[in-house]
């Protein structure tokens, strides 16, 4: 008997798509030219809300090389509102047009859009087009926007600026929060943030109109849905829409829906019988592609004296901007709002409030980093408020493995795990025991060190289609796959899955190989193309391949019995006598007798030399739907140095335990985990797209003035893993998509809290800068020594 | 973000440089590194009628020492500056601020005649120049003539440079033997929220002289901190001079207020700042000494 082959579960086999990537041979959308191809730009709304008057087209008309022209009134004639997909649930419809009426809603709402012989041309044109704009009352705070005098965004849909709100609540929190010994409060105000991928997004659009034909190349990570919603604002049959998402440079759900970019190019390629590209350029990026987080968490936490914690309430107010995009306003918050931590009595409130201000969308985390800042600093403060340790208070409270699973207040189900176990991870990890022995005060140059904790769950992937359907989502919980033997002895395998740098081709190649007992390199992958794989949902939520792995199980087994039925008449075997081995099948216990994978497949696809009751093709589809979502989880541990007199601050040390599953490749999973906290480091510490309230603008909104950190502002950062299998997953995976984003921001804002114990120094603003701190040192000094 | 339409010329020789720039009339511009200018053309916020590219003018590259003065022609680039022995050997405080300058792509190409015209207010090369009290040499079409560092600017992004005028060199004099420099940003080698370079010699008997102190980012323009200098004169730099220093240097701003920090906060941190580099430079004295 030949040696059972090394498991490729858990193999650190090199991506797929790198060897491409490196070698500059990705596709992205930008690299598409198709001949006879115009560009397409887009004139955007100066003001955060404006009446639109006479719109005086004339003279870019004129202009050599201009082709089309596209105003507000030629949009609605064409086009209906941009669909959306994920609903805030019991929120009103918000209509959107591709371009601006009567009235236009925030700074950078398209308002025209021309094509010309090339993108020069057309901004050429932009420049000649006369807009009478009325600069009417707006509004950019988030809680502003609810207050009585405030103008109102929407008022033919509704009489305020409170799109929604819906409550979650298990027992009875406020009683048990009026009857506790200590109850500590804090509103926390998170920065609005953009996800930043380094390719924006981008369009090519081409209609062949004696085809009925709209072939559209995107920058996306869901081709099948831009593919619907196309088909549902044109409106045009789906059948004639394909979506192509070649190689994407980053999404991180900004990606996720249409936009109405999208439809423009596609209203004027069709107008035209001429392909348009649109590449969004980054300065539009900043006001165009949708924007993230911005929330104001006000959290309560009662305790006993002993610091167990017997309720928490959250009520918090996300900020969605002027209109409900596709994916609209984070929904996760809700969800952990209770975290790791067993709470039975707690309510969470979420309001949605509609500012003047870029739409917001998905982004990495999607409301857990959010809440995680909200939740994990008022739990430092209730430890310095009860004087016990915060990693104590932690362990206090924390689920234990034989709590799980639990059902969170919110009624989200968390699976297996061991929380607690991360959490001592990360102190050993940090020296917590020998920092507390030696104090805060061991610098030489006066700078005081603190550690800080935050520990989390993270929800990944989705409870079910029919918790989507409750919540009025437009899609699946699932993924599909199919697999296609082909004739030189590897297998294709077809995916609606857009690769975007996640590395979903790698992680599933690994999949179908282990289960067919195939080599990894002989499966190609095609991805992202909505002609060529079946329908599916999508690469988003830290989901795919919780639900892919399923499918791709599915069919490989399916392609392998067959392949081992035709594999056991040619070798005059049985099919449980039989392996896959590299590129052929062989007898178990006799390596010796062979066939080539590329002998049985041709057999197969062309239908010969294979026995009569065999149908002829050797290929598999399948849908798979989790039963549930999986929880990650873990804990981060930031160490700091404060400098006293500027509020200047180090993150020395930065440890990341954490625990996503069965690991189905270990650099795959370190880079999304490194890149979420990149991510949520940044967000945490310098991001911030920064609206002035009075004239309304967005003042940070370029590379100038938009601090994303580049490689030398990240801190040394250590990776810890725990490795429990999912009990309710296939492979026992769990997301790992978005893990990174959710505790930066709390733990180095508690390090820096704790480095200031001896001054009371509260932080509950993000971002956490050294002129936020050297505020909040002045403020508690100030409260001190009263003058 | 596509520029607006404008004509190129890539002149031979300088002469013919100042000639296309004097046929526009004011409209054209010197392109050398293109780091500001190509962004300010393609946000269409500077839209030249035309661009007079210096880049095949190599006489305007070179790095030369001339007895105590050193010459740096107007397009030697940062990364030329960066790695240069004789910047390193004569003007350790430039190599050592030019580090600061964005990344390595802008200094491949940025230069520092075109930092100096661009007169950004948290610029290290102008800061710099001024502290190390530098003059430019102008070419223009009435003929050449020099401009001290201290009068370069009228204000934020406004050289004296008339627009048909060239920047051609600059001429650094003797570096004095002590020198420190810092700056804050708000992530790496970003445009600073301030900067603060100091030179300067200690005599023989422990006193300081001729102590130059610049501060970047807290004004229109780099500015010497004169009151805090003229505190400094003679001391032998103890806590107490520095502190005292410190604090006068904020006679000399007037900072912004912007997404990088708000004008209270640089104002906070000048005296900090400034109090540091005296440090540093104190302790770069102590250790010559020993
Ligand atoms: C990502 C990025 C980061 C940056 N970070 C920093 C930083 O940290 N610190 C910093 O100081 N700067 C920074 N800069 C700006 C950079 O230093 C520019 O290079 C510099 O300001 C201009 O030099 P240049 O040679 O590129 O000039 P150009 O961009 O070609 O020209 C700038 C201006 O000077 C004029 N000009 C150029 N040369 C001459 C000449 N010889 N005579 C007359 N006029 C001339 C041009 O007409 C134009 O008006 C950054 C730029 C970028 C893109």
């Amino acid at each position: 008997m030949s040696a059972p082959r090394q498991s490729l579960i858990g193999a650190a086999l090199p991506r797929k798509e790198d060897d491409r990537l490196l070698r500059g041979d990705g596709l992205f959308t930008d690299d598409v030219q198709l001949a006879h191809q115009l560009e397409m730009a887009v004139g955007r709304c100066p003001f955060p809300r404006a009446a639109i008057g006479a719109i005086d087209v004339a003279q870019a008309r004129a202009l050599a090389d201009v082709r089309h022209i596209l105003t507000g009134a030629d949009v609605r004639a064409a086009s209906e509102p941009l669909t959306v997909l994920r609903p805030v649930p019991g929120a009103p419809l918000l209509p959107y047009y591709a371009l601006a009426g009567e009235e236009a809603i925030h700074e950078g709402q398209p308002v025209v859009s021309v094509v010309a012989a090339s993108r020069a041309i057309a901004e050429d044109a932009l420049e000649l087009i006369d807009i009478d704009y009325e600069p009417l009352p707006h509004v950019t705070d988030t809680l502003g926007a609810l207050a009585d005098d405030a103008p109102v965004l929407h008022r033919e849909t509704l009489p305020s600026n409170l799109l929604t709100s819906n409550v979650d609540r298990a027992g009875e929190p406020e009683a048990r929060l009026a009857e506790a010994p200590v109850v500590v409060e804090g509103r926390f105000h998170v920065n609005r943030v953009s996800a930043l991928p380094m390719e924006a997004r981008g369009i090519v659009a081409h209609w062949r109109a004696g085809a009925r034909t709209l072939e559209v190349h995107a920058s996306t990570q869901t081709p099948h849905l831009i593919r619907q919603q196309l088909a549902e604002c044109l409106p045009l049959d789906e059948g004639c829409i394909r979506v192509i998402a070649s190689d994407v440079g980053g999404g991180f759900g900004m990606k996720l829906g249409l936009y109405p970019e999208d439809v423009l190019a596609v209203l004027h390629a069709m107008a035209l019988r001429r392909p348009v590209k649109w590449i969004e350029d980054r300065l539009e990026f900043f006001r165009a592609s949708t924007q993230a987080r911005e929330a104001v968490h006000e959290v309560r936490i009662g305790a006993e004296a002993d610091g167990r914690i017997v309720a928490i309430t959250n009520q918090y107010t996300t900020d969605l901007g002027a209109w409900n995009s596709t994916y609209g306003s984070a929904q996760l918050s809700s969800v952990v709002f209770t975290g790791p931590y067993k709470v039975a009595d707690a309510a969470v409130e979420r309001r949605v409030a509609l500012t003047n201000k870029t739409p917001i969308g998905a982004y990495r985390g999607y409301g857990q980093p959010e809440v995680n800042f909200a939740l994990e600093v008022l739990i430092d403060r209730l430890a310095r408020r009860l004087d016990v340790d915060p990693l104590e208070l932690r362990r206090t409270n924390m689920l234990r493995p034989e709590d799980l699973p639990w059902t969170t207040p919110s009624r989200a189900v968390y699976d297996n795990g061991d929380y607690l176990k991360t959490l001592q991870m990360a102190a050993d990890a940090v020296d917590y025991d020998a920092h507390r022995a030696v104090g805060r005060e061991c610098h030489d140059d006066g700078r005081l060190t603190g550690i800080g904790f935050a520990s989390f769950v993270e929800r990944t992937g989705y409870a079910s289609a029919r918790f989507l359907a409750g919540r009025g989502s437009r899609f699946g919980a699932h993924e599909s796959v199919v697999l296609r033997a082909n004739r030189s002895g590897g297998i294709d395998l077809y995916t609606g899955v857009s690769t975007f740098g996640q590395g979903s081709e790698t992680a599933f190649a690994q999949v179908c190989a282990e289960v067919f007992g195939i080599d990894y390199e002989a499966i190609t992958i095609h991805a992202g193309d909505s002609g060529a794989s079946p329908l599916n949902t999508g690469a988003f939520a830290s989901r795919t391949l919780i639900a892919a792995a399923g499918a791709i199980r599915e069919a490989a087994d399916a392609l392998r019995d067959k392949t081992l039925r035709i594999a056991a008449m040619v070798l005059q075997s049985t099919p449980d006598a039989l392996e896959v081995h590299g590129r052929a099948v062989r007898v178990a216990d006799e390596p010796g007798r062979t066939v080539s994978l590329a002998d049985i497949f041709t057999r197969a696809i062309i239908g010969q030399g294979i026995s009569e009751d065999e149908a002829p093709g050797l290929e598999a589809a399948a849908h798979f739907e989790p039963s549930h979502a999986s929880f990650s989880f873990g804990t981060a541990a930031a160490v700091v140095s404060v400098d006293l007199e500027s509020g200047e601050f180090d993150v020395e040390r930065f440890v990341m335990a954490h625990d996503c599953g069965v690991v189905v490749n270990p650099p795959l999973v370190e880079g999304q985990v490194r890149g979420g906290l990149v991510q949520g480091l940044g967000a945490a510490l310098a991001e911030e797209l920064r609206y002035d309230a009075s004239t309304g603008q967005l003042v940070s909104g370029s590379m100038l003035d938009y601090f994303a950190p580049t490689i030398m502002d990240v801190p040394p950062i250590d990776l810890l893993h725990t490795e429990i299998p999912s009990s309710i997953t296939p492979f026992g995976v769990r997301g790992v998509g978005e893990v990174g984003t959710i505790p930066p921001a709390a733990a180095i804002t508690n390090a820096v809290c704790d480095a200031l114990a001896d001054y009371g120094v509260e932080i509950s603003t993000l971002p956490l800068t050294p002129e936020r701190v050297w505020q909040a040192l002045s403020a508690a000094r100030n409260a001190r020594e009263p003058r | 973000m596509k520029s607006a339409d404008f004509a190129y010329h890539r002149p031979g020789d300088i002469a013919e440089a100042v000639r296309h720039l004097q046929d526009y009339d004011g409209g054209a511009r010197v392109l050398a590194g293109g780091q500001s200018l190509m962004p300010m053309m393609n946000m269409r916020l500077w839209r030249p009628d035309a661009v007079v590219d210096i880049n095949g003018l190599t006489d305007l590259a070179e790095l030369t020492a001339e007895g105590d003065e050193t010459r740096i022609g107007a397009l030697v680039r940062y990364s030329t500056l960066e790695f240069s022995p004789l910047v390193a050997e004569r003007l350790p405080l430039l190599k050592a601020m030019v580090a600061f300058v964005g990344d390595r792509q802008v200094r491949n190409r940025g230069t520092i005649g075109g930092s100096l015209v661009q007169g950004d207010p948290t610029g290290e090369m102008p800061l710099g120049c001024l502290v190390l009290g530098a003059t430019v040499s102008v070419l223009g079409p009435s003929g050449a003539h020099t401009i001290a560092m201290e009068d370069l600017y009228e204000g934020a992004y406004t050289a004296t440079l008339a627009p048909d005028e060239v920047l051609t060199e600059v001429r650094v004099p003797p570096h004095p033997p002590h020198f420190a420099f810092r700056e804050c940003c708000r992530r790496h080698n970003d445009f600073c929220v301030l900067s603060v370079a100091a030179t300067g010699r200690m005599a023989d008997d422990g006193r300081w002289r001729g102590l130059r102190i610049g501060l970047g980012g807290v004004n229109d323009t780099p500015v010497l901190a004169e009151a805090s200098m003229a505190l400094l004169e003679g001391s032998r730099l103890d806590d107490a001079d520095i502190a005292a220093a410190g604090g006068a240097a904020l006679r000399a701003i007037d900072p912004p207020d912007d997404i990088r920090g708000s004008a209270e906060y640089r104002a906070h941190l000048v005296p900090i700042y400034v109090a540091r580099v005296l440090r540093d430079l104190r302790a770069s004295a102590q250790a010559a000494a020993r």
